[in-house]
């Protein structure tokens, strides 16, 4: 009589502490009206409530964290009926749903926190966190993930192909809480999978080295080839200048010369001046004699040496560019891309002796 | 009045060219030996020293020179006279090949029997220039006439034109110019009872960034 006072005294403490909060979840919650019941001390009426709307609930009409809610007030209520084993194998679901889910320790009593404790040690449930989309370079790049685990246990990450055979042990040893393991994509033999779909499973073991349990996730494999770099264009004919002299510098040196050389010397005639000094003949022979030598120096078919530089630093450029994007392509065509879609993970429990 | 309309013209085409092509003060200068020879009453001979020089902004150009030095009768063993020559121009570049000018011209010089002559011209001036020998060498000429011109001469100015034509080479990689010319000035006085011709070579070494 007096230990059920006890109970009684610490639920309804627990109740006055989870007043305000319940308050608010029990509007929002599916299982609101199972953990009313509960919070009025109807623990046959809050397990059968929120047994019936656990079996009703799935994915996308509740949240793991709300369904594990439902499931700590269902395994708190049975444990209250007097039905432990009920309430263990409800903490085990719990623990599978979400190995790091801990009951609020002033909502619930440590009766029913040290049974859950129990429960989450011997479980040894994991969980497998991994992004739903991945692409990566194989080899350098890596698919990581989370191995969330309820206890400290020993697991195995290994790569298996579909029948179950394995191509690439990542993990092998004790874990705490979480562990982040990566893949670069490639299976032992340092190649890409030649399959679409592996098994990424996660095997616990108890310390006496009996499987406890195994999670698997399907992982949907495409190898993603990234596309080469066009060649760039060579540069265009109008870019280039002429390598070699043409016939007008040299024409224009010549004849400029001639023209200029008789205008000196025709000066005076046009000014008026009469017997004009012979110096005007000398300054009109070195003007022609410029113009000849121009000439010579522009002859046609001289190679410009300015342009063949200034084309051959265009040619050069071009070469450069085809040659990085050669280098470019090389690389592309190397690098491998590996798209990783995570599937849904599966449980399977060891079969029992 | 002809000089006056001259000179208004030239500046109202300055004042637009230096709207229309604004750049920053480009200056040029130059050393030039100038073989001389006067021909007139007298006959006079002699190598004189010049310098001249210019300075551009956008289209518009201001240009001066001097010359002096001495001449003397040729062949003759007397100690030669000065002769002192001076110009201002205030010119602009319609085109890049042409040069159009206006300003006064002066000289002064010691005929053989000791009279010095002194010449004032108000002259326009057309310079045309372009490259002949790659864009090293150019090519110049250049003709003036004398819109006015007073003089200490008891004969009437009646008319007085000239000009100069040579090449300028501009040395590769310097600011470097090489100059050779051949100018002539040609006077007319008394409607042709005196005539006065100057002409002679130029050489001359400048500065250019042009």
């Amino acid at each position: 009589m007096r230990r059920s006072l006890t109970w009684i005294g610490l639920l309804v403490g627990g109740w006055s502490a989870a007043a305000a909060q319940g308050a608010a979840q029990a509007i929002v919650s599916p299982f609101a009206e199972g953990i009313r019941a509960y919070q009025n001390l109807d623990f046959d009426q809050a397990a059968a409530l929120l047994r019936r709307d656990l079996a009703r609930s799935s994915g996308s009409t509740a949240t793991v964290s709300e369904r594990a809610q439902g499931l700590v007030y269902l395994g708190a209520a049975d444990l209250f009926r007097g039905r432990r084993d009920s309430a263990v194998a409800v903490f085990r679901r719990l623990v599978q749903l979400d190995p790091r889910y801990r009951p609020d320790r002033l909502v619930f009593p440590p009766e029913v926190t040290s049974v859950f404790d129990n429960v989450r040690v011997e479980a040894r449930a994991v969980v497998l966190v991994a992004p739903a989309d991945t692409e990566i370079s194989t080899g350098s790049g890596a698919f990581s993930f989370w191995v969330v685990a309820s206890a400290f246990q020993t697991v195995e990450v290994t790569l298996r192909y579909q029948d179950g055979a394995p191509f690439r042990a990542l993990y092998a040893g004790p874990m705490g809480d979480s562990l982040r393991v990566q893949w670069d994509g490639l299976d032992a033999a340092g190649q890409m999978p030649p399959v679409s779909r592996v098994l990424l499973r996660v095997a616990s073991r108890a310390p006496t080295g009996d499987l406890a349990g195994i999670v698997q996730l399907p992982l949907e494999l495409r190898a993603v080839h990234v596309d080469t770099l066009p060649w760039p264009k060579p540069p265009a004919d109008s870019l280039f200048r002429p390598e070699r002299s043409g016939s007008r510098p040299a024409l224009r040196a010549l004849l400029g010369g001639a023209l200029l050389a008789t205008t000196v010397a025709a000066l005076p005639s046009v000014v008026g001046g009469d017997r004009p000094s012979r110096s005007r003949l000398v300054v009109a022979g070195a003007v022609g004699f410029a113009g000849a030598l121009g000439y010579v120096l522009h002859r046609p078919g001289r190679p410009l040496t300015a342009n063949i530089q200034a084309n051959k630093a265009l040619r050069s450029r071009w070469q450069q560019a085809v040659a990085a994007v050669k280098a470019e392509n090389v690389q592309r065509r190397d690098d491998v891309r590996l798209s990783i879609h995570a599937g849904e993970p599966t449980a399977i429990k060891p079969s029992a002796r | 009045m002809r000089v006056a309309c001259v000179g208004f013209a030239l500046a109202a085409l300055a004042a637009g060219a230096t709207r229309g092509g604004a750049q920053g003060l480009v200056p040029a200068a130059g050393l030039s030996i100038v073989s001389t020879r006067v021909r007139g009453t007298d006959e006079l001979t002699g190598t004189v020293l010049g310098g001249q020089g210019t300075v551009a902004l956008g289209r518009l150009e201001f240009a001066l020179g001097y010359l002096q030095g001495k001449i003397g009768p040729e062949g003759g063993g007397a100690r030669g006279q000065d002769l002192v020559e001076g110009v201002a121009l205030l010119g602009v570049h319609p085109a890049a090949w042409l040069r159009i000018a206006a300003g006064p011209h002066v000289r002064s010089y010691m005929l053989t029997g000791g009279t010095q002559l002194r010449w004032v011209f108000w002259e326009l001036r057309a310079r045309a220039s372009g490259a002949f020998v790659g864009s090293a060498g150019r090519g110049y000429v250049e003709l003036w006439r004398a819109l006015s011109a007073s003089v200490n001469a008891p004969e009437t100015f009646d008319h007085a034109q000239g000009g100069e034509a040579g090449m300028v080479v501009h040395l590769a990689r310097a600011p470097v110019e090489l100059r050779l010319g051949y100018r002539i000035d040609h006077a007319v006085l008394g409607g042709g009872t005196r005539v006065e011709t100057v002409d002679g070579a130029v050489i001359g070494v400048g500065l250019s960034n042009r």
